[in-house]
């Protein structure tokens, strides 16, 4: 009650100041005027008697000064006449002030652009509606969990779900499609999924124009409608938005546009969906699935990526006991007996999970420099404590309270950062720009960074709490020196304490430590980046280049007119110069798994669950010379063995298959034995097929053609080999794709290095920033202990002088400087070293092939943090050479 | 007359609230009261008196509202408000203890210690 009355008397005071002043004027008049009408009632002459009551009221001036001062009036006017002060004294030093800010705008337009980051990729939720009861179902089997511990769903699955399990609000399933768009005569490929109608419901997203499918579009026939995203309707259609209602040509078929989704909607990534899972980075369309139930078989394709809503009030478990029951019925009605099981994950954690400690980390690095810009103008305010003492032992003197002088002292800080800060969201709205461009495109939701209320007030917030970090130790040094002690020694130079040098000198550790810790760490990551790349890929991707295509489906419905593109489009390929060896294959290393399938070698009884999972590519005879993969055992597929079923293995299949055997010659069934039965005809090497990081999978290779393989991809990957400069061979084999069909659209023309540069593009951009926070820490710890100690000589001159005159050897007084500075960047060192140690299993998971407390690294990082701090050190103390001892003495 | 008292640190505010809590006073009000209730034997400060009516409206002791004079003109008056109430309750009892301490103390006799 009493603290509502002063809030409110003060922002009365404060708001209605006018109002106030003249109330002041009213009643102090008004007392005047009572007064010297008293003493005119005693007799005294009127005039007399106004005089004489101004005489005895005393003041007025200073009791209104008194009465604002009471309500806290004051406020603005002494933190308007700080900041005149403070902006005063920082144009008076115009170097410190320049560095300052310009170290603060560096932290702090730092840490805001990362925050950004954190911001949109981990803060901002999904746009989705209660993101946090969303589920991904996912099914596994106990017997293949060796292999793949995880599938996505299947459709019957799914059915079943739906109609039996009582934890859901609703399911919806999605599988990735890729559609031919015809308009205007020209034809593009895009990406998007078939989803089951209820999948904007389940989600909770509206679309922005237009409505979402109908229940009944799930059936096929009905299901000649789709829904854009807002990025593909506005390149493609220019945000037309008469577009709903009429039809667009996709795959040769016309489809109704019915609605768009806003702009905010994003489709989680394939890589979020969990493994096996195929979506394009991109979505362009949705359209209904068309559900055929007569097509589903139990225990059939699990390919669909299923996203449950929880009902209110039902705990995850719950729900997946009640599915786990469903599905121990499915294995029942399916007459198998397997263990099959359903797992729910949480959509949320999906989408951001992986970057998150990355993220985190790249905060913590960034928090560590801005910490060390702290400390660094904590310690130059420190250094100017003397020229402050006397001005502040003066004010103290006239009355200053020690909370006024606190205030002033920080209002100057605070100043500074709020500067800095300004700057500092300049250079981040700058460098995230850069950083979206230059991103690698796994970030989760990296497109929407920006600028938002919620960052700008984050970045002014830590503006203010930076500035009263450094403000705070030097403006409580000044406020507890004695202001006598101050005045007495009245010199210009008062000396710097014994504990302000103290405090300084843990500045240094401080700073130190920190860097160390961000080098260390950095160290890390590089050292897991190069042993990734140093790893043996089994593939060469050194002058190689890759075209991706996809085959209009209207134009290439058989897979006879397919295989006669890709083998008259190789046969114009191999005709170019320069062109040494080029080979279809079905998927790229790195790009993700397509057909996955069991080996059952023939001669053994083997449970087709519990056989070897291999992933399978086709690809024609040349494709191992041109990717460089090694033959090891056998030979390369001739164009003769087409009409025959054969195949290679890689070195691990023949292994795990076939150990100890020459698995030449040996047969096998592809997935079930009632499959004609392939040749083995050679062993290749192995490759890291799926990401650098993660050990060779079984690959079995199929030739192409094959008449007993149902390969029917309209997508595939020409690997050429070259004997010069690959790039200058792009127009030319663009020709020669084009000059078979101009039709076909090439999705992309890269080197086989880009490939590989794209798979750890996330471990290089988290590791070049990391190293960039590190370097910048190390350089401003070095600018800090050169500051610390120059100033140091500078304040010493005279004891300097002193002892040379007294005899001491200029070696004497260097290594006096050197050990003073030295001596604290140790124990930083070994802090940060220590802090390096307990830190590490917070990064284990970003590391590759290098342990945290790997002893290259830290000695490496050792060895640059004491030279540079050696180097920063040496620069003050050579001065002391220079010193002469008269001039010195002379100094004062 | 005796040459009037200086006011002790800090009892301004009491003697303030004490006024005030026998009726509504303007602030020229407030120092005849007092005045008349020591018999002038208190010399206040008369520009004293208004930075400690602030600061006790400003502490929510006492309200202030304008009304009329005794000669019709415009004067600005204060109320002791419920907690000024017990304020100037408890104040005044902790007054009463020390001056009985100190009262104590300094009648003491070479006797009696």
């Amino acid at each position: 009650m009493t603290l509502w009355a002063r809030f409110r008397s003060w922002a009365a005071a404060s708001l209605r100041r006018s109002r106030m002043e003249t109330e002041m004027n009213t009643e102090l008049r008004f007392h005047l005027e009572a007064y010297s009408e008293e003493l005119v009632r005693r007799g005294m002459p009127p005039k007399e008697a106004m005089r004489r009551a101004r005489l005895e009221f005393g003041g007025i001036e200073k009791a209104k000064e008194g009465c604002r001062d009471a309500r806290g009036a004051n406020f603005f006017e002494s933190l308007l006449q700080d900041l005149r002060y403070g902006l005063r004294m920082l144009r008076k030093a115009p170097t410190f002030a320049t560095i300052a800010i310009l170290t603060l705008a560096l932290g702090i337009g730092a840490t805001t652009a990362m925050f950004s980051i954190i911001n949109a990729v981990l803060l901002r939720p999904l746009a989705y509606r209660q993101p946090d009861k969303l589920y991904l179902i996912r099914e596994g089997i106990s017997e293949m969990a060796q292999f793949y511990p995880s599938f996505p769903a299947n459709l019957s699955g799914f059915l079943r779900w739906q109609s039996q399990c009582r934890s859901f609000e609703q399911i919806a399933i999605v599988e990735p499609a890729g559609r031919i768009l015809t308009a205007a005569g020209e034809s593009q490929e895009i990406h998007g999924g078939r989803a089951s109608a209820n999948l904007f419901d389940v989600l909770g997203v509206q679309p922005q124009l237009g409505r979402s499918f109908l229940a009944d579009e799930d059936h096929p026939g009905n299901d000649h409608v789709v829904i854009l995203t807002d990025s593909f309707w506005r390149d493609r259609f220019h945000a037309d938005p008469s577009l709903i209602g009429r039809s667009i040509t996709l795959d040769g078929e016309a489809d109704v546009v019915v609605g768009i989704l806003p702009p905010t909607f994003r489709f989680p990534k394939a890589a979020q969906l969990g493994p096996l899972t195929d979506f394009a980075p991109q979505l362009d369309f949705f359209k209904p699935l068309g559900l055929d139930p007569a097509k589903f078989s139990l225990l059939g394709e699990f390919d669909y990526a299923a996203i449950a809503r929880l009902k209110p009030g039902v705990s995850p478990q719950q729900a997946l006991a009640e599915l786990n029951i469903i599905q121990a019925q499915i294995v029942r009605d399916a007459k198998e007996n397997v263990d099959l099981h359903a797992e729910l994950w949480p959509l949320e954690t999906q989408v951001v999970g992986p970057a998150r400690r990355g993220l985190l980390l790249l905060l913590g690095g960034v928090a560590a420099m801005l910490l060390i810009v702290c400390a660094n103008l904590a310690g130059l305010l420190l250094a100017r404590i003397p020229n402050r003492l006397r001005e502040s032992a003066i004010r103290t003197t006239l009355g200053a309270s020690r909370s006024r002088l606190v205030r002033q002292m920080l209002t100057e800080s605070i100043l500074l950062s709020v500067f800095g800060g300004l700057l500092g969201i300049g250079l981040a709205y700058l460098s995230l720009h850069q950083l979206v461009r230059w991103g690698p495109i796994d970030l989760p939701r990296l497109d929407e960074v920006r600028l938002d209320t919620r960052v700008l007030g984050f970045a002014f917030l830590l503006s203010t709490m930076t500035g009263i970090v450094f403000g705070t130790l030097p403006a409580w040094r000044v406020t507890r020196t004695e202001p006598h002690h101050a005045l007495k020694s009245g010199a210009i130079t008062a000396t710097e304490s014994r504990r302000t040098r103290r405090l300084r000198e843990s500045l240094i550790g401080f700073e130190v430590g920190a860097s160390t810790l961000l080098l260390i760490v950095a160290g890390l990551l590089v050292m897991s980046l190069v042993r990734l790349l140093a790893v043996d890929k089994g593939f060469l991707a050194e002058c190689a280049l890759t075209i991706d295509v996809t085959l209009p489906p209207q134009t290439y419905t058989t897979a006879l007119q397919k295989k006669s593109f890709y083998q008259s489009a190789l046969r114009q390929v191999e005709q170019l110069p320069c062109v040494s060896h080029a080979g279809w294959i079905s998927k790229l290393p790195f790009e993700g798994q397509e057909e996955v399938n069991s080996i059952l070698a023939s001669g053994r009884v083997t449970d087709p669950l519990r056989a070897p999972i291999a992933s399978f590519r086709f690809v024609t005879p040349d494709y191992f010379q041109a990717a460089g993969i090694p033959l090891r055992q056998g030979r390369f597929t001739a164009e003769s063995d087409a009409q025959q079923h054969v195949a290679l293995i890689s070195q691990s299949v023949a292994d795990k298959v076939w150990p100890g055997e020459n698995p030449i010659g040996k047969q096998f069934h592809q997935g079930g034995d009632d499959r004609p039965l392939t040749e083995i005809i050679g062993v290749v090497g192995d490759i890291r097929s799926v990401a650098l990081d993660q050990p060779p999978l079984l690959m079995v290779y199929v030739q192409t053609g094959d008449v007993t393989n149902d390969w029917s991809g309209s997508h595939a990957s020409l690997v050429v080999r070259t004997r010069s400069e690959p790039l200058a061979l792009a127009n030319a084999l663009r020709g020669a794709i084009r000059s078979v069909d101009s039709t076909v659209p090439i999705v992309h023309l890269r080197q086989m290095t880009e490939v590989v540069a794209e798979s750890v593009a996330v471990r290089r951009f988290q590791m070049s920033l990391v190293v960039l926070f590190a370097v910048l820490a190390l350089g401003l710890a070095a600018i800090g202990i050169y500051g610390v100690l120059a100033y140091s000589v500078e304040q010493r001159r005279q004891e300097l002088g002193l002892r040379r005159a007294l005899g001491a050897q200029v070696s004497d007084l260097r290594w006096m400087i050197l050990r003073q500075g030295m001596v604290p960047v140790a124990l930083g060192l070994l802090a940060g070293v220590a802090a390096s140690l307990l830190a590490g299993s917070l990064i284990r998971s970003l590391l590759y092939g290098v342990t945290a407390s790997d002893p290259f690294t830290i000695a490496s990082v050792a060895l640059v943090v004491l030279s540079i701090a050696l180097m920063a050190c040496y620069l003050p103390a050579r001065r002391t050479m220079n010193l002469d001892p008269m001039v010195a003495l002379r100094y004062e | 007359m005796d040459k009037p008292l200086d006011l002790l640190q800090g009892t301004l505010d009491l003697l303030i609230l004490k006024a005030v809590s026998l009726g509504p006073l303007h602030g020229y009000g407030v120092l005849l009261r007092i005045q008349q209730i020591s018999k002038d034997r208190l010399e206040i400060q008369q520009g004293s008196l208004y930075p400690a009516l602030y600061r006790l409206e400003h502490q929510g002791w006492i309200t202030s509202e304008w009304g009329e004079s005794e000669n019709n003109r415009k004067a600005k008056y204060y109320r002791l408000t419920a907690a000024g109430k017990r304020r100037l309750q408890t104040e005044a009892e902790k007054w009463n203890q020390m001056t009985e301490v100190i009262a104590g103390i300094l009648g003491t006799k070479p006797e009696e210690v």
